[in-house]
């Protein structure tokens, strides 16, 4: 059966945001996009987790360190997925800061790159943001893609799937 | 020239249609038969939306000049809203009250709703809310500056009058099939189910018992996974 409306994948969105901490974690948050362009990743100072259950709560942890905090361990031990997370995505010395909401992939509080002292005009400061704007919609969606390479192998319960489980019981993570 | 913001959240959508070239005529021709039209003098409570561009915030022009910047058009919307402020009406109708010397019935609160209305609404400004969008035509995908649900629906519906193109927002099932992924991976996003990730009930269970930690539990098969 095929199920194309958007709510039955938003959990692809969570899991890809939980990928995310895993693979930050296990491998470094460098990414090689290809012709030279390496993109860093590095998961901020917000953190929402989905309920486990309808009838559970959302867990938001702010400010400091959340992904080392006590209450991140837990919930990730009770096999929460990250709803919402804040990101810092840099390539080269252009840096962006997003929240990017995973049943939706829509992406919040979006923070541009400074403008570059080359934009002199009010008409290149513009086109810069611009361009900004569609460059970190490509960079979450390379991410996304990335996730998806794994997610979507015939043996990914097996293989990632079960390295990511271990990765989340583990009491010694932080 | 206006500045484009440097922050904000945004919602995209993929573009499934056939637009006019922004710079041609045809394309400022299908702005303008939806451009925003005023409710300042109105009498009614009342919303009206259409578009604007960056240079003229009334709907008056569309010079492809205020809006293509490089490869993306800047679209900008305009929602306009009027209602009647609820402290007047609370105010109005204390006074009502105090002079009857009682509570006013619901017929009566309801005749001093339109009668206020009618005498207020046209010197009542409406709310001004101007959301912008970039529409890349190469990358057939769109920007909404914004991430309001009504917003958006508003945004989606004026693109299809305009245009005769739909507005597809992104979402996690609909942005892979966007991707590049080769034709097998694509089959197998219709069968993938939430990972039951281990509970820390499961886990845990053996070590507060004994001491020792539980192997991971394994993980279940997914539909069709092999």
């Amino acid at each position: 059966m095929k199920r194309t409306d958007a709510a039955s994948h938003a959990f692809l969105g969570e899991e890809f945001l939980t990928w995310l901490w895993f693979r930050l974690e296990t491998e470094g948050g460098e990414f090689d996009l290809g012709k030279g362009k390496v993109l860093g990743v590095v998961l901020d100072d917000f953190l929402a987790f989905a309920p486990s259950e309808q009838d559970e709560t959302e867990q938001i942890l702010r400010k400091g360190l959340p992904t080392r905090s006590a209450e991140a361990a837990a919930a990730l031990r009770g096999g929460r997925r990250l709803r919402r997370a804040k990101l810092l995505l840099a390539v080269g010395e252009r840096q962006w800061s997003v929240v990017v909401d995973g049943p939706t992939l829509g992406l919040r509080s979006v923070r541009l790159p400074e403008d570059s002292e080359e934009a002199e005009t009010p008409q290149d400061r513009n086109l810069e943001r611009v361009q900004h704007f569609l460059e970190v919609h490509d960079l979450v969606g390379a991410l996304y893609h990335r996730f998806l390479q794994q997610r979507l192998r015939p043996d990914y319960l097996k293989t990632t799937a079960e390295s990511q489980a271990q990765w989340m019981s583990d009491p010694n993570r932080l | 020239m206006e500045k484009f913001k440097r922050g904000g959240g945004f919602l995209a959508f993929f573009v499934a249609g056939a637009i006019p070239n922004p710079e041609g005529a045809e394309f400022a021709a299908a702005l303008a038969k939806q451009r925003f039209r005023s409710i300042e003098d109105a009498a009614s409570e009342e919303t009206s939306s259409g578009w604007v561009s960056p240079g003229d915030p009334t709907g008056g022009s569309f010079a492809h000049e205020d809006m293509v910047v490089g490869d993306a058009v800047w679209l900008r919307l305009r929602i306009d809203k009027k209602v009647l402020p609820g402290k007047w009406l609370a105010i109005h109708r204390a006074e009502a009250e105090r002079s009857v010397g009682r509570a006013l019935n619901q017929r009566e609160r309801r005749e001093l709703k339109t009668d206020l209305l009618e005498k207020l609404l046209p010197r009542v400004l409406p709310s001004v809310n101007l959301v912008d969008a970039l529409w890349f035509p190469a990358r057939k995908v769109t920007l909404l500056m914004n991430t309001a649900q009504a917003v958006a629906e508003t945004f989606a519906r004026l693109f299809a009058q305009s245009f005769a193109a739909r507005l597809e927002p992104v979402d996690p099932y609909l942005w892979a099939q966007q991707l590049p992924l080769d034709g097998e991976h694509k089959r197998r996003l219709d069968e993938v189910s939430p990972v039951p990730w281990p509970r820390l009930e499961r886990r845990a269970g053996p070590r507060q018992r004994g001491g020792s930690r539980a192997e991971p539990a394994p993980v279940a098969q997914e539909g069709g996974a092999s």
